[in-house]
């Protein structure tokens, strides 16, 4: 995983610019860069830390510690998690609550992918940090951070709604000091680490250096003649 | 518990009982195994399990009309497919095996089982569960797919020579704290 953050930006294929929205602000921002970036990133990250939304994601047992935090006994909403998003398209955050397993890996991989950005991930639970209990099960990813990058790592079987609580201060406390210029920036990359091809289930990094490979091939024949000698 | 000695093996039990007896009137030959935890348990021919169950669910002085479970065993020399049946009228409960001798598999093809689901629909996703599981092919099946995992998984997890396949997703990486 270290090697992937450090790549720099990704350029936008042609094909997908204009799925591609930048908001005024965001244009603004991004021209004046570093310059506007000290005066506007205390701001706008202390409006952002007391208004992340997270997703209704829940795969197992922790989803009930999580709905919990919902209610009004513990009630989220005063820290400013006001609802549960039902889409990821209007949630800042997912809360992993609950075993991640390789069946579920690819949605939770989209579901991330369609946050808009930022996004930040809190992984609940030992399932979910570690794998915690299904250690060395045929069917469980060991630890969503293989999937997608984590922020909040928040062990417990399951954590208490305090616990949640707490997590959810911290990943306040993180985005009200980072940069948002150095953000845009992607110093690191903020997708998940690994797209899985529904048709076959492989990463699909390894299906495009194959068909690289195959292009090649197949546009320089002497070249394959060669390596085979 | 802890007092109690090593297990004995289980007392072969004396004669066919009540529903091995009922199968019998019918003209069903069943073998009687232990019983497991006080319920009777009787072996039956794949051949003859679909009729069976249908004596057993329509008679009425049997009437084991409840489906419990569908499941698969992977035992040291052969594949159990399990049928656990309940009565309600009756309070009564049964548990069919058959059996398939690994011996009698052949070679890269799946044990195979007749399917309950054309005339109990209770049965296909617990057999569909087996196929993934256990790798019992329930032939007249409707729609034999895998349940729990993945389309494409290789293997049956439960199966005693299954080998865990190991990926990005489960392997020990050296920074990692498993
Ligand atoms: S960490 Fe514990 S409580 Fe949470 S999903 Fe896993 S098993 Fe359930």
């Amino acid at each position: 995983m270290a090697e992937g953050n450090v790549q720099g930006p990704s350029e936008v294929p042609d094909e997908l610019k204009d799925t591609v929205t930048l908001t005024t602000l965001e244009k603004m921002i991004e021209a004046m860069g570093d310059l506007l970036s000290p005066v506007v990133s205390p701001i706008a990250n202390a409006a952002r830390s007391n208004s992340v939304w997270p997703l209704t994601f829940g795969t197992s047992c922790c989803a009930i510690e999580m709905m919990s935090v919902g209610m009004s006994k513990f009630d989220i909403s005063r820290f400013g998690s006001e609802v549960f998003r039902a889409t990821p398209r209007q949630a800042d955050m997912i809360i992993t609550a609950g075993t991640i397993t390789r069946k579920m890996a690819p949605a939770l991989i989209t579901l991330y992918e369609q946050l808009p950005e930022p996004k930040y991930v809190i992984a609940m639970g030992a399932c979910t940090v570690t794998g915690g209990m299904f250690n060395d099960s045929y069917s469980v990813v060991q630890g969503v951070d293989r999937i997608i990058p984590v922020d909040i790592y928040l062990p417990g079987c399951p954590p208490r709604p305090e616990g949640i609580l707490d997590a959810l201060l911290k990943l306040q406390q993180k985005i009200r000091t980072e940069s948002y210029a150095e953000r845009k920036k992607k110093k690191y990359r903020q997708n998940a680490v690994r797209y899985v091809d529904y048709d076959t289930g492989r990463p699909l990094e390894d299906l495009v250096d194959e068909a690289r490979y195959e292009t090649a091939l197949a546009l320089d024949p002497l070249k394959s003649l060669q390596e085979s000698k | 518990m802890s007092e109690t000695p090593a297990a004995k093996p289980p007392e072969e039990p004396k004669g066919p009982g009540l529903c091995g007896q009922f199968l019998k009137d019918h003209g069903i030959a069943t073998t009687r195994l232990p019983d497991s935890c006080g319920v009777e348990t009787i072996e039956i021919d794949g051949a003859h399990l679909e009729a069976a169950m249908k004596l057993l669910r329509g008679s009425s002085e049997i009437k084991l009309d409840y489906l419990v479970a569908v499941s698969g065993v992977d035992s040291a020399d052969t594949f159990d497919s399990v049928y656990q049946l309940w009565s309600y009228s009756n309070n009564n409960e049964l548990i069919i095996k058959v059996r398939v001798k690994k011996t009698d598999v052949v070679e890269g093809q799946l044990p195979l089982v007749p399917s309950l689901s054309r005339f109990w629909s209770a049965a296909n996703w617990h057999e569909r569960e087996t196929y993934d599981l256990v790798g019992i092919r329930y032939y007249g099946h409707p729609y034999l797919r895998r349940i729990l995992n993945v389309w494409d998984w290789d293997g049956h997890p439960l199966r005693r020579d299954y080998k865990q396949l190991v990926d990005a997703l489960n392997d020990k990486a050296p920074g990692s704290f498993r």
